[in-house]
């Protein structure tokens, strides 16, 4: 029942992540098409921290490195688990997984946080 | 003495078993796609996440960052991300729609000779390769001409 929990969120994801992803990739690579800005322009540090000042981005953020973050380690840890390890190495990598994907989530979100109460100038 | 090996055990390929293809040929190799351009996606997002909390050293340390990213290398590099986005989103529909049911047709009677479910979603499979093909083109065109 577990294991059949954590597929299924890995698989509910994914409209999260297409549609997070797919806005993400818009704006910062592809800025001259869907914002009529360029790719420099999107990406110069006081348009990065306007951007990141934004309560829906911050949101979106924060949701879309969960989402990812989920997404992906879930998926390396299937990949993994198809090899004949030992019980207690299985569990091992799962801990590695989890411990690694909470740690790599703290970061982002620090750096979102970070970026949310950055003043300019200041 | 009858020998009922298989000649192949599937249990025991081990990382062998993640590039055999066996007679499942083009599944199976969207299969490899699927797993590579997965851990790549990963693999990138984890680097991403600590190359933009560089944003924490300054403007300054910013604008040095940006300008390596700009270079031609990293242009190609950020085209092959896109596309392995792309081709891992496309082919995940596809094996999300199979999972749930769709594109398979009336359950039927095993009648022999049998038509695996794979070939009756051959064609949503060759749908989604072609858009893939059309966005990774399309987006290689406003990357690299804008």
């Amino acid at each position: 029942m577990r294991e059949t929990r954590l597929w299924s969120l890995h698989i509910l994801v994914i409209p999260i992540i297409l549609v997070l992803l797919g806005a993400h990739f818009a704006l910062m690579h592809y800025a001259p098409i869907f914002y009529a800005l360029s790719v420099e322009k999107a990406r110069e540090f006081s348009t990065m921290i306007a951007r990141g000042k934004n309560i829906g981005q911050f949101v979106v953020y924060i949701l879309l490195l969960a989402a990812g973050l989920y997404h992906g380690l879930y998926g390396t840890r299937g990949i993994l688990r198809e090899l004949p390890w030992s019980p207690a190495l299985a569990k091992l990598i799962d801990l590695g997984i989890l411990i690694f994907g909470i740690a790599i989530f703290a970061l982002g979100v620090y750096v979102t946080w970070w970026t949310f109460n950055f003043e300019l100038g200041g | 003495m009858t020998n009922n090996k298989p000649a192949v055990d599937n249990r025991r390929l081990g990382l062998r078993g993640w590039v055999y293809a066996g007679k499942y040929t083009f599944e199976r190799y969207l299969y490899l796609g699927h797993r590579l351009s997965g851990l790549g996606l990963i693999a990138y997002m984890v680097l991403h996440i600590l190359e933009t909390a560089n944003r924490m050293r300054g403007e300054q340390a910013w604008a040095e960052l940006m300008a390596v990213f700009a270079s031609p290398p990293f242009k190609v590099i950020e085209y092959l991300l896109f596309a392995a986005a792309v081709f891992h989103a496309m082919n995940g529909i596809r094996l999300m729609l199979v999972e749930l049911g769709f594109f398979l047709g009336k359950p039927q009677e095993p009648v022999y000779p049998y038509k695996s479910s794979v070939l009756k979603h051959r064609p949503l499979t060759y749908l989604v390769m072609i858009l893939a093909g059309l966005l990774m083109a399309l987006g290689g065109s406003s990357l690299f001409f804008p």
